[in-house]
């Protein structure tokens, strides 16, 4: 019966990842092989690698999103850690407004409030000197604010299990309060920042909506380089394939190299309710 | 460490003083947590709070090619564009929304239920002593990383009815089909989308399952096992209701996350995937970003906004024991 399910566990892992095989197998071929379906997986090719680079300004789209999605996970790590800290170890006044204001922000739909945020980036580009329309800071602003509500309760969770021993013995020995949680409470949660940034970055590099609409040229991120592949060159299946395995292999090996933590950070909360 | 014990915790206690006792001390204690929660309050309030405000207040606009040039002093329009959508039956918007709302309730419905009940099979299967445990474990996570724009293209290839890989399965190789459908139009187009989200969000329901198992005492089915409870009873009455709390939270954010949904329809099928699939997300970035009929998509998504506090609501009046217990 063992043997049976074991057996099951592996057939059900090959029809999950088959989807992933047929994206890398589909990328091997040429564009002419796919269209015409006739399809020979015994003889690959990197062609569709080497020309998806230059059919759209692939290096582009990925570098804005390397540096937009990093830099976003890093201040949504950041604000995270210092307030969820603040949740995790002190009462007060409005710390249940902030709570529930973490909660709401998850039920408000994009559409809602994207179109005042293009106002203000619009506004701002004409009447101030501030640029956050088609830039990076303003993506990077978006998308800090997007995923620091959720950093907020995993790093609340990261420090609750923390002992308060910890700090409390650091401030005796001369340390500030914000010393000790620099010095010693951050050190402990690093599993917890790794975590966070993980996450926070499969989720940047994953938004479309914000970027198609609040860049045009300078600061678009890969999804917009992949509609636009579908939208001017329909028949390079390949290339697309390709540009599908290349824009999945940077968030693949973050959360590879960080995957006991990610996963740690994801069933926290979840398990101890 | 030692030194601790012997005194009396020095900041603990009086850090949880509230600031209406505040003394001096006490205030520039207070002013270090607001200062601690600032960057991330401000940052909520400049992208979250303020530009919801300014949604609701757009819904209440006339917005339109015409008078979209001059966005803040747009006349306004009162309740006419939820009296549009909701009762104007000879508005094309509102037969348009209200098959959105449809397909939405459809789409969601399917992919929170396949992604619940198949992450949790996956987590039954994978919470047993087996060779290659941990690579399982970790290579099952795969389709949650490939991003969703990726995951549609992917599998609107697949999809093609020709040359697709799923129509040469089905028709060429094993014949389950006899003729070839497609896929991406009409009446299969929802199953096109359902399916992909599924697959995509199955590894992270499963993940949140196999948490909950493995913290499940063993002791309790052995108990039950020496009662003679079969492997189903002992799933119907000992782990599915130890899995309520897990179950509520997954149901929260999934029907969430599912109605939200845009990148993969929206890729998939196209900005306007015609009325089988049309989804609440496509429809109101259609009507606002290609038709500029910015007060509709406003209003709308005032609605839907409502639609997931009264989902909310209902949810906690059915789960809030379950919260109680963790």
């Amino acid at each position: 019966m063992n043997r049976g399910l074991d057996v099951l566990t592996w057939l059900v892992l090959l029809l999950m990842l088959s989807p992933i095989i047929w994206l890398v197998a589909a990328s091997l071929q040429t564009d002419g092989q796919l269209s015409t379906g006739a399809y020979n997986l015994l003889e690959p090719t990197f062609t569709a690698f080497s020309r998806m680079w230059k059919t759209v300004d692939f290096e582009r789209y990925m570098v804005n999103s390397l540096i937009i999605c990093t830099a976003a996970a890093l201040c949504a790590t950041a604000f995270a850690s210092c307030a969820g800290y603040a949740l995790a170890r002190f009462k007060f006044r409005g710390a249940t407004g902030l709570s529930l204001g973490v909660v709401g922000t998850q039920l408000i739909p994009g559409s809602l409030f994207l179109l005042p945020v293009f106002m203000g980036f619009v506004w701002l580009k004409q009447n101030t000197p501030v640029a956050l329309f088609d830039t990076h800071a303003g993506m990077i602003l978006v998308y800090t604010a997007f995923f620091t509500p959720v950093a907020i309760y995993f790093m609340r969770y990261f420090f609750a299990a923390i002992p308060r021993d910890l700090e409390e013995a650091a401030m005796v020995d001369g340390c500030t309060r914000f010393g000790a949680f620099v010095k010693i409470v951050l050190p402990a949660a690093a599993p917890g920042l790794v975590a966070t940034f993980v996450y926070a970055f499969l989720f940047a590099w994953d938004e479309l909506l914000f970027v198609a609409a609040l860049t045009q040229e300078n600061a678009e991120t890969i999804p917009i380089g992949i509609r636009n592949f579908i939208g001017n060159y329909q028949e390079r299946t390949a290339q697309l394939m390709a540009a599908g395995v290349v824009s999945t292999l940077p968030v693949l090996i973050a959360f590879f190299a960080t995957q006991r933590w990610l996963v740690k950070g994801i069933t926290a909360g979840a398990v101890k309710g | 460490m030692a030194q601790t014990t012997l005194q009396p915790p020095p900041e603990a206690s009086s850090a949880r003083v509230l600031p209406s006792r505040a003394g001096r001390p006490r205030r520039r204690r207070n002013w270090f947590v607001y200062g601690l929660i600032a960057p991330a309050v401000t940052f909520m309030v400049l992208v979250h709070l303020i530009p919801t405000a300014g949604g609701v207040v757009l819904s209440f606009k006339r917005l339109n090619t015409f008078t979209f040039a001059r966005l803040f002093d747009a006349p306004w329009a009162g309740l006419e564009n939820y009296r549009g959508i909701l009762f104007d039956t000879a508005n094309p918007l509102h037969s348009g929304f209200f098959g959105a709302v449809q397909n939405t309730a459809v789409y969601t419905f399917w992919v929170v239920l396949g992604t619940l009940a198949g992450g949790l099979a996956i987590a039954l299967l994978l919470n047993r002593p087996m060779r290659g445990q941990r690579l399982v474990r970790t290579l099952m996570l795969a389709p949650w990383i490939v991003p969703s724009f990726v995951v549609a293209v992917l599998w609107q290839f697949m999809w093609q009815s020709d040359v697709g890989i799923i129509n040469k399965v089905l028709v060429d190789y094993t014949h389950i089909l006899s003729d070839r459908p497609i896929w991406l139009l009409g009446g299969n187009s929802m199953w096109a989308i359902v399916i992909p989200s599924v697959w995509r969000g199955l590894p992270f329901a499963m993940i949140f399952f196999l948490a909950g198992l493995q913290a499940m005492p063993p002791e309790l089915h052995e108990a039950a096992a020496i009662d003679g409870a079969g492997p189903l009873r002992r799933f119907r009455y000992i782990t599915l209701p130890l899995l309520r709390p897990l179950i509520a939270v997954q149901l929260l954010f999934g029907v969430i996350y599912a109605t939200y949904q845009f990148a993969i329809p929206y890729i998939m099928l196209g900005s306007n995937p015609g009325p089988d699939a049309d989804l609440m997300m496509t429809l109101i970035v259609r009507q606002s970003f290609s038709n500029n009929l910015f007060g509709f998509g406003a209003a709308a998504s005032v609605l839907l906004t409502l639609a997931m506090c009264v989902w909310v609501a209902f949810w906690y009046r059915a789960f809030k024991r379950d919260l109680e217990v963790t």
